[in-house]
């Protein structure tokens, strides 16, 4: 007879995490690693945590409970809050980014990966857990459509004329479209095996990271087909536009990579190394560094774009997830 | 101390999951489950703690208090429970439940999400929890000890969940690795009963390891073979492995009812007993097993033992038993 402690979820009552307690230290960053003032918001999801690392210094500054899970966080479309995703916890945490203080928090179902339309009048949730997708009024967070979208809704891109909302199904290696003004399912099309990070891009349309392949897939936004394939590296995970939108950064979770794309002719050519199978990942102030998440290593790293090269590896929490330069003022 | 045995852990971690599973994983085309891989590699090291601490607590206790030694010639039938044990702390039992009830986690959370229901949270019940982790993991652990003595009684109560329930109480030779000798279809309705709990209460915290740790050993140790008893006060605290011994006797003053009336339920707190009055201490140390069971369910292998106590719960269903 005995009983163990379900974790997120009563399946294999189980769950003991097993890692002992996050690192708080930061001794061994190195001094002025970013070159301009910021605070950099780390979502430790196994800790049920964000680490708040200052970002000139690497020094954690704080670090913030949340209840459960945290992975994904975005800023509020008037940018005077962040908001991060519970999703075992099913709440969303509001944060004042200038000092992290917790300005509210919200009742809502598992909140996975999550994305404000471009006019900031809508706010779709991608609820991996229980395969829907939910639509809110961004204003008032009021649900407004939920589709079950089967299987395993993953992350979350916008098309810029706030009409569709397109969702990666990572188990059946589709992407969905979603009409946003009224919930309905506009078609599903098949995309490379486990897909994660999808954009729309305005350029090439469609493009989606597919983790369990090597490689980002390019699809028509009217209607899914799959146009081009860009090759980056084993597990590629996300696709994040540079600030200058010169270039696209690819993670690749197995690889551990990150693989630079031209915007222009989506051309791979670079490939950095970055250690801990990276996740997330976000630009610094100035746009000269990448500061990615290392998903089962418990570090942050930080990339100098010009180099290549890893200049600083900065202890954080458990399973270190979502992650979000705020920048400060000088 | 810590810090550094933290470092080589995460290492180790790190290696075995990007050397060995992660690229197999995506050879294998399995990458969907590549998060919840990780958390089972987590699982996994921290069940081998748990088997290896339990070890080295419960070992010499068992070899320098016994209750019970072995007669020359009687043959051992501690590695059955030695297989259950590493099946369940390494992973595989848990990853048999997850395969089989996945598709119903996805389906009962959207059934949820629909009706409006959004799972509560003790936090989210009591706000003034926020500030008080340490304080909030306990009373986690106070509801759901409660919830598994409850879950307990009713594994005696009815036939059919006593014919799975059985597998655990038929070892007569008790020692510390009994713990995890359950039946697999009791694992799953113990997923199920958890299930039930965290709709009313939410999932628990999950930074505590090492309270976790002890939890386990403490769990192993109420089964171990050893004479020991926590006193007056600390065996009203904490179930001792003599308090768990007088659960587990053979034969209980009550008669063939006994298994319904039994005592001595709870599996880490002593007051859902003494609160429901089936607590029982002092005594002596009883011989331990199921009157009511089948040699083989008492000396059979893993394999053995679970079909016979497939059997046992299907003649239970059928109103045969």
């Amino acid at each position: 007879m005995g009983w163990s402690f379900p974790r997120r979820s009563f399946l294999a009552g189980a769950a003991a995490s097993a890692a002992l307690p996050a690192r708080l230290s930061a001794a061994t960053a190195p001094q002025a690693i970013s070159p301009r003032p910021g605070l950099v918001y780390v979502l430790n999801s196994r800790d049920a945590t964000v680490s708040v690392l200052d970002a000139m210094t690497g020094v954690e500054k704080i670090r913030v409970p949340t209840l459960r899970e945290p992975h994904h966080l975005v800023y509020t479309p008037d940018r005077s809050e962040i908001v991060l995703g519970d999703s075992a916890g099913n709440e969303f945490q509001f944060l004042d980014p200038a000092t992290a203080a917790v300005t509210r928090r919200l009742r809502i179902s598992n909140p996975y990966h999550l994305l404000f339309s471009p006019d900031r009048t809508m706010l779709t949730v991608a609820s991996l857990r229980r395969d829907q997708i939910d639509i809110y009024d961004a204003a008032t967070l009021e649900l407004r459509h939920r589709l079950a979208a089967p299987d395993m809704p993953s992350h979350i891109a916008w098309s810029p004329d706030n009409r569709v909302t397109y969702v990666t199904l990572q188990g059946n290696n589709r992407i969905a479209a979603v009409e946003a003004a009224t919930g309905r399912l506009l078609w599903t099309a098949p995309t490379g095996k486990t897909p994660a990070g999808i954009i729309h891009d305005a350029r090439h349309g469609l493009l989606v990271a597919n983790m369990g392949e090597d490689n980002v897939t390019v699809h028509a936004p009217e209607d899914g087909r799959t146009l081009a394939k860009v090759r980056t590296a084993a597990g590629a995970h996300n696709v994040f536009p540079s600030p200058d939108g010169l270039t696209l950064y690819v993670t690749n979770r197995v690889a551990s990579t990150i693989t630079a794309l031209d915007a222009g002719t989506l051309a791979a050519v670079r490939t950095m190394r970055a250690p801990g199978a990276p996740d997330c990942l976000d630009f610094s102030a100035d746009g000269g560094q990448l500061w990615f998440t290392q998903r089962v290593a418990n570090r942050v790293g930080v990339i100098d774009i010009e180099t290549g090269v890893v200049i600083a590896n900065l202890p954080v929490g458990r399973s270190p997830h979502g992650i979000l330069f705020h920048a400060l003022p000088a | 101390m810590i810090g550094w045995i933290g470092e080589a852990w995460l290492d180790l971690k790190v290696w075995i999951f990007q050397t060995l599973l992660l690229p197999g994983l995506y050879s294998a085309g399995w990458m969907r489950w590549e998060e919840d891989a990780f958390e089972w590699l987590d699982f996994a090291l921290f069940g081998a703690a748990t088997v290896l601490v339990s070890w080295i607590v419960c070992g010499p206790l068992e070899a320098a208090l016994p209750v019970e030694r072995r007669a020359p010639g009687e043959r051992s039938t501690v590695g059955t429970d030695v297989t259950y044990t590493l099946l369940n702390r390494l992973g595989l039992v848990p990853l048999f439940a997850f395969v089989a009830l996945q598709p119903l986690e996805v389906a009962w959370e959207a059934l949820l999400a629909n009706a409006g229901v959004i799972p509560l949270t003790l936090e989210t019940m009591l706000p003034a929890l926020r500030d008080w982790p340490l304080l909030t993991f306990a009373l986690y652990v106070v509801i759901l000890d409660f919830a598994e003595y409850w879950r307990h009684r009713f594994q005696h109560r009815f036939g059919w969940w006593w014919a799975l329930h059985s597998v655990h109480h038929a070892q007569r030779q008790m020692t510390f690795w009994t713990d995890d000798r359950n039946h697999l279809i009791d694992d799953l309705i113990a997923g199920f009963w958890f299930a039930g709990v965290a709709v009313l209460i939410g999932v628990p915290p999950g930074q505590f390891p090492l309270l976790l740790l002890v939890m386990r050993v403490m769990e192993s140790l109420s089964h171990a073979n050893v004479r020991l008893d926590f006193g007056r006060v600390g065996g009203r605290l904490v179930v001792s492995p003599h308090f768990h011994r007088v659960h587990h006797a053979l034969d209980h003053d009550e008669g063939v009812d006994a298994r319904v009336h039994g005592c001595n339920f709870a599996v880490l707190l002593p007051i859902w007993d003494m609160l429901f009055g089936t607590a029982r201490y002092g005594g002596a140390y009883p011989p331990t097993g199921d009157l009511s069971g089948s040699e083989s369910l008492a000396t059979g292998s893993w394999w053995g033992t679970q079909v016979e106590g497939a059997k046992r719960f299907l003649r239970a269903l059928a109103g045969r038993a």
